[in-house]
């Protein structure tokens, strides 16, 4: 296997315990393309752990083989130590207890933004409308949106949508919430709205995977940051290591291309 | 040339008649068949094989025929060879709505793949199950965005009502066509048959742009 993984240099915050998502040796293809080429990593609780990695490297496919959007060709993917479910049904199950943040936000048009958080919780584990609907105006105002209730997604922003969707995943209490590039598809001025948002749940505490382009971010709040490149990890360690000290070339290399200077 | 449009009123009631039986026909086999086109585009959309094959025999089938035949067909050859003895009346429902059906499903089956599939996977990704997902999420979105063709339908089913006349239903091209042929007034019927059609058509099609204005799904 052609996969270097560098030694990690700093300490993790929580060592102990059985990871929430461990990756095992994972592999994905699409017809001849191999897109994740033996993959391995682990993320803790309450960890944040950031992907990076020019486009095309595989984090968003990793991040759609963790809830099964798509399913893994070799290698194992762990949740809270059980191999993901290979059966629809056992998957439908694992996924309601993971949070899930598209680029593209993929609210329901048509429904409200209360109508978008409350439809998980009242279809998938059958919570009562009021209750639902109770829970929903509490996100709303968790996300800063208390008073856009009643607006369809079309009547919002970019950053507005995507902090609905924020509130819809977590309607549904997941274990851990993944982040599909969730800034990609804003304009700059809405980008902080949303990363504001995702700042405050990796403070309270929720466990992230974020793939993302902003290092910024990355650098502030990940706890663990993981390189991406050609559908292997090139390097991961802590944020300190991969933005001020990059131990591979091709992490410098990426990191200059994208203009940081640290 | 001398007109008499007293025939008219004087027959109005049983014109109203015709009215109502245009409007239970019309009706009834649109609530017949938009859930049986949302079936059969179901079925047209489902893995199975022979699911998906037998909705597409029945879509092109029914299609391609002229729906006087059908009508002709349901009345004449149906009772003969199911043993089914319907009314006229039912007899022209079922002919209009094998017909409506595999038109609406056609129309849903656009509808249903115009959704894009971020938001299936959205729902999957709550925990959602296929059904479910289908149920709130793509079929709501699909059917408002195939009302104006839903309604271009409704508006053709409406007139192709007066098909099922051949089979004796009092509707009211049947009841124009009866009063004309009792009273040789010829044009003042027509006239009336149309005038009718087209005020009970015309609001319904202004109905419909207005569902479509106020319920369509915006992006």
């Amino acid at each position: 296997m052609s996969t270097v993984v560098a030694a990690p240099t700093g300490v993790r915050r929580s060592d102990a315990g059985v990871p929430v998502l461990a990756y095992r040796h994972v592999v994905k293809r699409f017809g001849g393309l191999t897109v994740l080429n033996g993959v391995s990593m682990e993320v803790r609780h309450k960890e944040v752990v950031c992907l990076i990695g020019p486009s095309g490297s595989g984090k968003s496919t990793l991040l759609r083989c963790t809830n099964g959007l798509e399913l893994i060709d070799e290698g194992e993917v762990a949740f809270e130590g059980k191999a993901l479910p290979r059966d629809w049904n056992g998957m439908r199950r694992v996924r309601q207890r993971m949070g899930m943040v598209f680029q593209n936000f993929e609210l329901f048009p048509h429904k409200t933004a209360l109508g978008n958080i409350a439809v998980g919780p009242m279809t998938v584990l059958g919570t009562p409308r009021d209750k639902a609907e109770k829970q929903a105006h509490g996100l709303l105002g968790k996300v800063g949106l208390a008073d856009k209730a009643a607006s369809y997604p079309f009547q919002l922003s970019g950053g507005q949508q995507q902090r609905v969707a924020i509130a819809r995943a977590l309607a549904m209490e997941p274990e851990v919430m993944l982040f599909d590039e969730p800034t990609s598809a804003l304009d700059p001025e809405t980008i902080g709205e949303v990363l504001n948002v995702m700042k405050q749940l990796a403070e309270e505490g929720m466990t992230m995977v974020v793939v993302t382009h902003e290092m910024t971010f990355a650098q502030r709040v990940a706890d663990w940051v993981v390189v991406m490149d050609r559908g292997a990890i090139i390097e991961q360690g802590p944020p300190e290591q991969i933005f001020q000290a990059p131990t591979v070339e091709r992490t410098r290399s990426f990191l200059s291309h994208l203009g940081w200077s640290g | 040339m001398r007109f008499d449009w007293s025939v008219v009123w004087h027959n109005a009631g049983a014109l109203a008649e015709g009215v109502e039986l245009t409007l239970l026909l019309a009706v009834t086999t649109m609530v017949i068949s938009i859930p049986g086109g949302i079936i059969l585009a179901l079925m047209r959309l489902s893995n199975v094989r022979a699911l998906s094959a037998a909705s597409a025999a029945f879509v092109e089938l029914f299609r391609n025929l002229p729906l006087i035949l059908v009508v002709y067909t349901a009345y004449y050859v149906m009772p003969v060879t199911t043993g089914l003895n319907l009314s006229a009346l039912a007899t022209g429902i079922v002919a209009l709505s094998l017909n409506v059906s595999a038109y609406n499903s056609e129309t849903f089956r656009a509808g249903i793949a115009s959704i894009r599939k971020g938001q299936t996977e959205a729902a999957y990704a709550l925990g959602m199950g296929r059904w479910q997902t289908l149920k709130e999420i793509v079929l709501p979105q699909a059917i408002r965005r195939v009302l104006p063709v839903l309604a271009s339908t409704w508006v053709s089913l409406f007139k192709d009502t007066s098909l099922v006349s051949v089979i004796s239903v009092g509707e009211l091209a049947y009841t124009s066509m009866r009063i004309r042929a009792q009273t040789f007034r010829v044009l003042e019927m027509l006239t009336a048959m149309a005038a009718i059609y087209w005020l009970l058509g015309y609001p319904q099609a202004k109905l419909v742009d207005w569902i479509n204005r106020r319920y369509g799904v915006k992006e």
